[in-house]
């Protein structure tokens, strides 16, 4: 490999990887599950999609979906179980902030608790910064519903947040 | 959905975790070495079809020539039969669908009020040679334009 060929997929894997880790552990229940797929749509985006021209984003998460998909078709749900009874440790979603790590752990864990379709479309909605259209487009579903399950999610996350403030 | 909602400003600043070391260490080996290569090369297509067409036309004459001759006194010996060639079988055809964008109202020519919506897909189709299990991956981006008609009720 070249190594201005090497430099521009580490630029563009920093700018891009964080975001479609993020989206892939929606549908992972491990963080290395998370980062297999991860691997597998970006390399084959690399290697054979990324002269197609438009936003790579939604290609990629379009493809780690359906790649997640499979994956969740292939093991059974006790398998699953097991993987995640494995590794109790599970990797943060975001970054340590410094100031005030205590509210990122707040807004992690209540994301986390909220129903995996609201949750998928918050993810790609504000992290991923996709359209409705985009979105609806990478979950099989329309764009009235990906809007909807954001209304309800951004409510949900809201709800949780002012408890967890109340309550300390 | 406001955009200046305190909560999303809020979530906006989560910077979502960096990939593991080990996920950058794995893409570099993988993204180093060289794609797969295919038993099918298309320059060989571009030759082994012209190729192809003149035995068959050669053929063709020569069979045309000998049923106008007729057949010999002897039979001939049979030719013997030629090596299997290498066939690829398409094993999977997918199309992947990454973007949809409504264009909004538009008016046909005669009138008709319609919705105008542009899929974007990826379609992948894969072929396999059974012998080499050599593989064959083709994606081609494909713009999908659909005209919806609008009613009013």
């Amino acid at each position: 490999m070249e190594a201005s060929e090497h430099d521009s997929w580490t630029i563009w894997f920093q700018h891009y990887g964080p975001k479609l880790l993020l989206c892939a552990r929606q549908w992972t229940d491990s963080a290395a599950d998370a980062e297999d797929l991860v691997q597998e749509a970006f390399v084959r985006f690399w290697r054979r999609q990324r002269h197609l021209g438009g936003d790579p984003l939604p290609l990629l998460v379009t493809s780690i979906r359906r790649a997640a998909l499979d994956v969740n078709r292939r093991d059974t749900r006790r398998e699953r179980r097991e993987l995640a009874a494995e590794s109790p440790g599970e990797a943060v979603w975001f970054e340590p902030v410094l100031e005030n790590d205590e509210r990122r752990q707040a807004i992690e864990a209540a994301l986390r608790r909220l129903p995996e379709e609201q949750r998928s479309v918050l993810v790609l909605k504000i992290w991923g910064e996709l359209t409705f259209q985009q979105i609806a487009a990478a979950l099989d579903t329309s764009p009235n519903t990906a809007a909807s399950r954001y209304r309800y999610g951004l409510a949900a996350l809201r709800q949780e947040l002012t408890a967890v403030d109340r309550h300390g | 959905m406001d955009d200046t909602d305190p909560l999303i400003e809020e979530l906006r600043q989560l910077t979502p975790a960096a990939p593991s070391a080990v996920l950058t260490r794995r893409l570099a080996a993988e993204l180093a070495r060289p794609a797969r290569r295919t038993g099918l090369r298309w320059w060989l297509l571009g030759l082994g079809l012209p190729a192809a067409a003149a035995i068959a036309m050669l053929c063709a004459v020569w069979s045309n020539h000998r049923a106008t001759v007729g057949p010999r006194t002897a039979a001939t010996p049979a030719p013997p039969a030629s090596p299997a060639t290498d066939v690829f079988t398409p094993v999977t055809a997918e199309n992947v669908l990454y973007a949809a964008t409504d264009d909004g109202l538009a008016t046909l020519p005669d009138g008709r009020a319609v919705r105008r919506e542009r899929l974007q897909y990826i379609d992948t189709i894969t072929w396999v040679n059974p012998r080499t299990h050599a593989s064959l991956t083709w994606s081609i981006p494909r713009e999908e334009v659909r005209v919806v008609p609008v009613r009013y009720e």
